[in-house]
């Protein structure tokens, strides 16, 4: 043992240099930080908007970058979990020196990195996933936006959706985690409070190879159509396909998770066929939406169409534009740009806008982002007003009617 | 100038989750290493002792209970007394099953203390957990504030170790030593075996119980990701076989040692480009899966082996020696 030490000094010396000549060797790009739940329960969804963040970045650098500079997106791996999220936070504040930080992603990771290293820290996030409520009144000192509503305006939505169609007698299942509980919570209070009724309630476990007991029960209750709070390529699509094989339910009222290719490829899209009516965060429609699926589409960047890919596109985006607003890394002042770059007034700029918006904000003029994923007009709390829009699928397409806004 | 003081913070809250670790992997060297009981249910008692100090220390509010407001110096002695009561009445009921049996109850015990805290909403906060808890001195300004919080962390490690220390040499020590090394001339001699055993189980879970507290004071939030049972029950394991089973000293440094691996890999592996940059956090568990194969294939003892300073004295008798690590190994 003894004859290993200074083998054992000379490659943590040989390491701690290769980290500090490569960081500071690569100062002289723009450094944004992403966390990211690559690994753990997540790690499926936030692989495809780890890759639409990059694909943003990836624009911005082809069309001049930020501030003139490149720009270098740092991955750090957050697990879904509170102690690799802030260990993450921390690499990525204090050690990389990120001008700021687009993520997190699951919200039992953003809330305590936001909370306990960025907010003291000063630098911004901007979350594309977390949809947590808890996030709304956080103590994050002003340092975490989202692009993403909180789960307690869908929830809404869909209440007033389903009461609006005459639909007043319902089942309810939801995923047990904070996005499904969210939703469910939301729903049942403004289901309840507009005359419906919910005829079976239950939460169920996620990635479980069987739910028909759970389904067998909430059909017991007598409703014809089943509310559904799930992601759509893991217990949604389990869920769907278990009721439509023993012909439990008629409907399904589902929320943005199962708007995925996944369910159309899994179920058939014949099968979907005037069944399933479901909400989303005002996505795919408008001008905006339409560029980007122009941009991305058909490329192999990401699986476009997944999950809060739109999201996390524009939180890159946002995140950048803010930067380039800011003039300069310096924490502080991209902090205050963020509202001015995403917030009316301003001329409205979109994906694939980078350039323009450079020249905009170059000309002193005020933009407002207004991205693939909806407006993204920051409130006080950084959270977004929820903005819905009603989606079902028609002669094997999936059809978005025209955005609803919702009053608080 | 700004890099150092980045430097300074990482190695800051570095230190800060060290320190934490060390504790968990001193109560479960207290278990394992120096009782010989297999717990696999760490995250449990974690857990319990997280939720206690957040619900005693927050303020009223709807989402969960609370609204005592206990200081921290009440509320984390209570939080240890929660752990200890929860793991003394589990101990009751399978203290006597054997070492894999054990780990199976545990297991088990873990897994429904973690459920309950998850879908419990009413007490808990359920999904959402426990957000806005205080953390001590976080209102001193700039680096003050975590280095503060991190001299609290090490005076109770340092407080752990020597009590831990103190346990393993005092007469306490060698009974519950010589329970692990050998269950019926302990009994021979007349010593309460359950009785050893079960004060050895509760007390390594007070420790993890203070453990959880930490880390929900540290992260200002405690919610069911917090409690994953890889980041605490293997991790912790691996920290104690890699520094070494039934040496406390063993236990810090193994906590050390992997803590530091897991966090400092990513300053590499977050450097690759393109698809690696996807594939690289997966690399990180599998590092830490080779350096336990390593461990336990050619240096079972761990980095710093327990000293054996009971039967050091005594003259060796010329039979056959059993290598005493052979027997302590996990079953994994």
């Amino acid at each position: 043992m003894q004859k290993s030490y200074p083998k054992l000094v000379t490659s943590t010396a040989l390491c701690l240099w290769l980290v500090v000549s490569q960081s500071s060797a690569a100062r002289a790009d723009i450094r944004i930080g992403s966390l990211s739940a690559l690994t753990g329960p997540a790690a499926d969804l936030v692989k495809q908007v780890f890759a639409a963040e990059q694909a943003a970045i990836d624009e911005i650098n082809s069309a001049g970058g930020i501030l003139g500079q490149q720009a270098t997106l740092i991955s750090a791996d957050t697990a879904c979990n509170a102690q690799v999220g802030v260990d993450a936070a921390n690499k990525l504040v204090n050690v990389e020196q990120v001008a700021a930080i687009v993520g997190g992603t699951c919200s039992g990771e953003t809330i305590p990195a936001a909370s306990n290293v960025a907010g003291p820290a000063g630098v911004l996030m901007v979350s594309p996933v977390s949809t947590s409520p808890e996030i709304t009144k956080l103590d994050d000192k002003g340092v975490l936006f989202r692009v993403v509503p909180s789960d307690n305006f869908q929830g809404i939505y869909m209440a007033r959706m389903l009461l609006s169609k005459g639909i007043t007698k319902v089942a309810l299942t939801y995923v047990n985690n904070d996005y499904g509980v969210g939703l469910a919570e939301a729903f049942r209070t403004a289901y309840l409070a507009g005359g419906g009724t919910i005829a079976g309630d239950s939460v169920h476990e996620d990635k479980k190879e069987s739910y028909r007991a759970e389904l067998a029960t909430l059909a017991g209750g007598g409703a014809q159509t089943l509310v559904l709070f799930a992601i759509g390529d893991s217990s949604g699509l389990t869920i769907m396909r278990q009721s439509l094989e023993s012909g439990l339910f008629e409907k399904f009222a589902v929320a943005d998770g199962m708007k995925v290719s996944a369910l159309l490829d899994g179920i058939g899209a014949e099968n979907l066929e005037g069944r399933i009516i479901g909400s989303v965060p005002t996505a795919a429609v408008g001008p905006q939406s339409d560029r980007f699926k122009e941009l991305y589409g058909h490329t192999d960047k990401f699986t476009f169409g997944y999950t809060f890919t739109a999201q996390g596109y524009d939180a890159a985006m946002i995140t950048a534009l803010a930067i380039e607003k800011a003039g300069s890394t310096d924490r502080r002042a991209i902090l205050n740009a963020v509202r001015d770059v995403a917030n009316a007034p301003g001329e409205v700029v979109g994906p694939g806008d980078w350039a323009k918006a450079v020249q905009l904000i170059k000309a002193g003029k005020d933009i407002n982002y207004s991205g693939a994923a909806g407006d993204h007009e920051f409130d006080e709390n950084g959270d977004i007003e929820g903005v819905f829009a009603e989606w079902t699928v028609k002669s094997g397409e999936v059809v978005v009617s025209p955005a609803v806004a919702l009053g608080r | 100038m700004e890099i150092f003081v980045g430097y300074g913070n990482y190695t800051i809250a570095l230190a800060t989750m060290i320190g934490i670790y060390s504790i968990m992997a001193l109560g479960l060297n207290i278990q394992w290493g120096l009782t010989g009981l297999f717990n696999l249910g760490i995250a449990g008692f974690f857990a319990v002792g997280a939720y206690a100090s957040a619900i005693l220390t927050t303020s009223e509010t709807p989402k969960h209970i609370g609204g005592f407001d206990l200081p921290v110096v009440l509320a984390w002695p209570l939080a240890m007394i929660a752990a200890a009561f929860i793991a003394w009445a589990v101990a009751r009921i399978c203290i006597r099953l054997r070492a894999d049996y054990l780990a199976i109850a545990t297991i088990g015990i873990g897994e429904i203390l973690r459920l309950i805290f998850k879908n419990e909403q009413w007490a808990t906060g359920g999904t959402r957990g426990i957000s806005n808890i205080s953390r001590p001195f976080e209102q001193l300004p700039g680096i003050w504030a975590p280095l503060a919080f991190l001299g609290v962390v090490l005076i109770l490690a340092m407080v752990a170790y020597w009590l831990a220390e103190r346990g393993r040499t005092s007469p306490w020590g060698r009974v519950v030593q010589a329970i692990r090394d050998n269950e019926p001339a302990a009994r021979a001699a007349g010593k309460n075996v359950e009785t050893f055993r079960i004060q050895g189980f509760v007390i390594g879970s007070a420790f993890m119980g203070l453990a959880g507290a930490l880390t929900a004071h540290y992260f200002k939030f405690v919610g069911p990701e917090a409690t994953d049972p890889l980041q605490v029950t293997f991790l912790v394991w691996v920290m104690l076989i890699v520094g070494g089973n039934g040496s406390n000293r063993g236990a810090m440094l193994g906590a050390a040692v992997i803590w530091t691996m897991w966090s400092a890999s990513e300053l590499f592996s977050s450097r690759l480009s393109g698809d690696w940059a996807h594939r690289a956090p997966f690399v990180r568990l599998f590092l830490v899966g080779l350096i336990l194969q390593i461990m336990l294939q050619y240096f079972p003892d761990g980095l710093m082996p327990r000293q054996r300073q009971i039967t050091a004295r005594l003259p060796r008798k010329p039979t056959i020696d059993q290598p005493q690590s052979s027997h302590i190994l996990p079953p994994f």
